[in-house]
């Protein structure tokens, strides 16, 4: 992959469901699930990208359960997935919703030899050991996203549109409940675990706000929030992988915000260079001063936010000093909304971000900006 | 005529000049009987025969007068002589009378020099008359307070003291005068330092002084500390002053006593010391200056002064009498002040001008936002509103314009100087640049807040981009141009210097741009909200058989409506494309239609993009942004049959209200053609309906 050149990878489906493959620290590998409401029609889709050739290769899984809304790798097993997904039976004509922890039957993309070779170009989708399934109470309730506990693997977060729950995966059932509070019972529309704080907080994007819920009490009093983060719906958020109060949001208002929650006044920082509503927001856990928005607009932006990362230490002014604040870079090769962009978990420069016309593309860092954040 | 010149030169005429007598003779031969050339001969002889005679005569009668002329001659030649022996007489005499006067002023030589002998004695007796009278003269002056005679009269004597002091008698008279002079002095100094005297009694007094030598250091100093004294006790009742009077009795106080007074003090001191180096006195009244400058700027801040014509006499009268000062003085640092003053007032006064016009407008802002808010959009017509705006400020800012403009009348002390005509014209064109510069602020204020919180109404933004605009187009100019024909007709041939139009224009227009922005994403956002909530809120699953387009969408319809007549008040946009595309009707492409490669042909569209200045082009805007909004809303979504379908009637509704807003049909025509291929892929039964019935279920609806 050269400067400024992306892979692209092309799907048949429409897609909104991307993650990197946490648990893997060597190759980059993104999983990709389809959205179709034809039965028996959405798959996984594992891609690795070969850093040395720049070569692509992918391996395709049946997912035969749905169409899927949203996917999380685990962090704690390189083969272990997690998606959310969406079913129609045309007898009760009802939509259903659910969650599914699946096993991939193996990681390796990459053929070994011809035999390997040959199975892999008759695409011939392979199925995924199904391990659980859960599902909510009220069959039409809808179900936002599911999130992986950052170090219990037995915990998942679920958010519903109207409540949050923390169920274990063996059992599958709720070990912990959160509704939200208020007579306008907002709906939730996403969220994520705070990975400080002891991994006990989750915080759910609620229309225009944002609340975090301590898990461990069944209490419908958020332990923060941030109300008005967005003067549109809050569509994403992420937390600095490194400063402990600090999170980013994103939203209907093409506006990326930072903010520091302790004081969730006004974010600390705040850009609007999309066009449209910002779908998703990603901190590199490498380096927290680049961030990735997906935006309905059809780009990914590449944005640096130094000024907010900037420490007492030598170290971080004189990282602040090379970056300035601003959009680094625009990618353009999507032509429809994108909806998810994802660094990759193994290579701190490579990033992936798909499009709802099903297009996934693989891009870098501008070397000029890596060189300038390394040396 | 011609006979008359023909007469003359006639040769045969016998009087005339050309007359030739071989021709005449011819003539007559020729013409003539024998009988008449006989008569003419006899005619001839008698004529020339009585010219002979009159001639005789004539010669006669001059020969008598030449005789009696000689006669005369020789008659004046004999009375000469006999004058000539008489003067001969005359200058003996003469002589005789010089040398007796000679002889006189000899004998009387001596006798003229006793006399002058007798009347030096007496002087010098005079004198010491005056001497031994003296000390009771100086007494006597000293009690009938004549101290200036006392002074005159001991100088006078104190020569000749000094001279002859030695000798016993007058020694005496030297120790009474001294002792008596001393005591005079202490008087004088006595006087000096109370404080009931007025200047030109001090001047006086350190004048005698002065004489009676007293050395020049620290009578300057006494002087100059006394006069200090004087000057603080009035800058203390002018200070006393300030808060209780306008600027016109204060400055007639001032100049009366204490500028008065300086005038004095600075000219006796002159006068007495006549030290054309000293430093002392321009320091001095820098001193004392720089505490009635501070003053004067106090009183000319004091809001009952700020009326322009009391301020301007005040500051006339002031300035006259600076500059009557300066004379005086001859301090630079003085006239620069003096000039510094009135400049500073000029300043002053604009940027009071400004400020008033800034929040004159607000306030007139204010109501109009009332307003607007209170009717509805149909009944007010936004081009009034703009245009009673426009004409409120303009009228302002040429209302202050033509105010600063009387620190230039012909009849003020300062309003012909060149300086103060420039500071006049920098002044005006601040406030024209600064009304400008706060109104863009204010707009671009507004626009921020509009973003943030809903509460000024668009139908404001609009008015205020156009004003921002009209005034980038029209008001700066005009306004400028008023300026130089008030400054031509007040002061020709100024001109305005460093007037930086490009900066107020590039602010007006980001302004109007902000403002164009706001009420754009406010309109579809608005209009987005609608059509999000009611995407999001609905079972399409479910939905029943559609019977008409879903009432939110006539709301959407009517919002966007609103704007856009609203806009079209304002912005009139240029001819319209002809819209027979208008009728027809979008079919969905299918859904295997939706790949990439039919997007590669369609240009990318940005939804939240700077407004253009024009009806079409704002109400494009707003449409993006709710139009992108439902395809959005939609692709969240999953659709049964009948949902589909009534999705296909509401895009169908939208499309055929919506072409005759913005001109860019082909916008309008992908985003609803997008939301529609988007419903047909979250749809678990993809069957639209028969255009025919969609058009028919529309009309009914």
């Amino acid at each position: 992959m050269e400067e400024g050149n992306s892979i692209i990878y092309g799907l048949e489906h429409q897609t909104r469901a991307l993650s990197p493959q946490y648990g893997e620290s060597d190759a980059i590998r993104f999983l990709i699930g389809t959205q179709n409401l034809k039965p028996q029609a959405n798959q996984v889709h594992v891609v690795e990208l070969e850093e040395d050739t720049g070569a692509l290769h992918t391996k395709v899984f049946k997912h035969e359960i749905g169409e899927i809304w949203h996917l999380r790798c685990s962090p704690h097993d390189v083969a272990t997935l997690l998606t959310t997904h969406n079913a129609f039976d045309p007898n009760s004509s009802q939509c259903t919703m659910g969650v599914t922890i699946f096993k991939l039957p193996t990681v390796e993309v990459i053929p070994k030899d011809l035999d390997d070779l040959s199975a892999i170009q008759g695409r011939n989708a392979e199925d995924m050991e199904l391990l659980k399934t859960i599902t909510s109470e009220k069959p039409e309730e809808e179900i936002r996203c599911a999130e992986w506990h950052p170090t219990d693997p037995n915990r998942i977060g679920v958010v519903y549109e109207g409540s949050l729950r923390v169920h274990d995966v063996n059992t599958g059932a709720a070990v912990a409940t959160t509704a939200p509070e208020g007579r306008a019972r907002l709906k939730f529309t996403g969220g994520k675990w705070n990975p400080h704080q002891g991994h006990t907080q989750f915080a759910v994007l609620q229309d225009m706000h944002i609340k975090c819920y301590d898990t461990r009490a069944d209490s419908n009093k958020p332990s923060w929030s941030i109300d008005n983060a967005h003067r549109q719906l809050a569509r994403d958020l992420d937390f600095n992988p490194n400063r402990q109060f600090h999170l980013a949001t994103a939203g209907d208002d093409a506006a990326l915000n930072i903010w520091d929650y302790r004081n969730g006044k006004e974010p600390i920082f705040n850009r609007t260079d999309h066009s449209h509503w910002v779908w998703s927001v990603r901190y590199n856990s490498y380096h927290e001063q680049l961030l990735l928005t997906g935006s309905s607009d059809a780009r990914a932006l590449l944005t640096a936010a130094a000024s907010v990362c900037r420490d007492l230490d030598d170290e971080a002014a004189r990282l602040s000093q090379v970056l300035e604040d601003g959009v680094l870079q625009s990618y353009e090769q999507h032509e429809d909304s994108v909806y998810c962009a994802e660094w990759s978990a193994a290579e701190p420069w490579t990033f992936a971000s798909l499009s709802y016309d099903a297009r996934l593309v693989l891009s870098r860092v501008p070397r000029h900006f890596k060189y300038k954040i390394l040396l | 005529m011609g006979d008359i010149q023909e007469a003359i030169d006639n040769p045969l005429d016998i009087d005339g000049s050309n007359f030739n007598a071989d021709l005449y003779l011819e003539n007559v031969m020729k013409r003539a009987t024998l009988r008449q050339i006989m008569d003419k001969e006899a005619e001839i002889v008698t004529q020339s025969q009585f010219l002979q005679s009159e001639m005789q005569t004539l010669v006669y009668e001059n020969y008598n007068k030449f005789i009696s002329a000689t006669d005369t001659v020789r008659k004046m030649r004999s009375d000469f002589r006999i004058m000539q022996e008489e003067m001969n007489k005359l200058s003996e005499n003469i002589n005789k009378i010089t040398s007796f006067s000679a002889q006189i002023s000899e004998s009387l030589k001596e006798s003229g020099n006793n006399v002058s002998r007798l009347c030096g004695t007496r002087q010098l007796l005079d004198k010491l008359q005056f001497l031994f009278l003296l000390p009771s003269q100086l007494n006597k002056a000293i009690i009938e307070s004549r101290y200036a005679d006392a002074v005159h009269d001991y100088t006078h004597a104190q020569r000749v003291l000094q001279k002859y002091g030695n000798q016993p008698s007058f020694q005496s008279i030297q120790t009474e005068c001294s002792e008596i002079i001393y005591g005079l002095k202490k008087t004088l100094r006595d006087r000096l330092l109370s404080p009931e005297t007025s200047a030109s009694e001090l001047a006086e007094c350190v004048g005698l002084l002065r004489q009676l030598q007293e050395t020049d250091s620290s009578l300057k100093d006494i002087f100059l500390s006394c006069a200090e004294s004087r000057l603080d006790k009035h800058l203390q009742t002018l200070s006393g002053m300030v808060e209780s009077t306008d600027i016109l009795e204060w400055v007639e106080k001032c100049n009366q006593t204490l500028l008065a007074d300086l005038g004095i003090i600075i000219s006796c001191y002159h006068e007495m010391f006549q030290d054309k180096e000293d430093t002392n006195i321009p320091e001095f009244a820098d001193k004392i200056m720089l505490q009635v400058f501070h003053l004067f700027e106090e009183v000319a801040k004091r809001p009952d002064n700020v009326g322009t014509e009391i301020l301007i006499r005040g500051l006339d009268k002031f300035f006259r009498k600076l500059q009557a000062m300066t004379e005086i003085i001859s301090s630079e640092t003085m006239s620069n002040k003096a000039t510094e003053i009135v400049i500073q007032c000029i300043n002053n006064k604009a940027t009071i001008q400004y400020q008033s016009i800034q929040t004159q407008f607000k306030e007139s802002l204010m109501k109009v936002r009332l307003s607007l808010a209170s009717k509805s959009t149909e009944n007010t017509d936004l081009k009034d509103i703009l245009n009673s705006l426009q004409v409120y400020l303009m009228q302002k800012v040429q209302a202050s314009l033509l105010d600063l403009m009387a620190f230039l009348q012909n009849n003020l002390s300062f309003g012909l100087k060149s300086w103060c005509a420039k500071a006049v014209a920098d002044t005006c064109w601040k406030v024209i640049s600064e009304t400008m510069a706060n109104l863009s602020e204010m707009v671009k204020k507004m626009a921020c807040l509009q973003t943030s919180n809903n509460n000024i109404p668009f139908e404001l933004l609009l008015i205020l981009a156009k004003l921002c605009l009209e005034m980038q187009e029209n008001g700066v100019t005009t306004l400028h141009s008023h300026l130089l024909k008030l400054l031509e007709e007040a002061a020709p041939g100024l001109t305005i210097e460093n007037k930086d139009t490009n900066s107020i224009m590039v602010n007006l227009s980001t302004a109007a741009q902000s403002a164009l922005d706001s009420e754009v994403i406010f309109i579809g956002q608005t209009a987005a909200q609608m059509l999000r909530v009611s995407v999001l809120a609905r079972d399409w699953l479910r939905a029943p058989e559609p019977r008409g387009p879903r009432a939110v969408c006539r709301r959407v319809v009517e919002t966007l409506a609103s704007a856009d007549s609203a806009a079209s008040q304002l912005f009139p946009t240029s001819v319209k494309p002809s819209s027979d595309s208008s009728r027809r009707t979008i079919w969905s492409r299918a859904p295997s239609s939706f790949s990439p490669i039919n997007r590669i042909f369609s240009e990318r569209i940005e939804v939240f993009s700077p407004a253009g200045a024009d009806r079409a082009a704002l109400s494009n805007g707003a449409l993006k942004v709710a139009l992108k909004a439902l395809v959005e809303c939609v692709r969240l979504r999953t659709f049964g049959r009948h949902g589909l379908q009534q999705l296909q009637v509401d895009v169908h509704f939208l499309q055929q209200r919506l072409s005759c807003m913005g001109n860019d049909e082909r916008l309008l025509n992908a985003l609803l053609e997008d939301a529609l291929s988007s419903a047909q892929l979250r749809c678990v039964d993809p069957q639209l309906m028969e255009p025919s019935i969609v058009d028919i279920i529309c009309e009914r609806g």
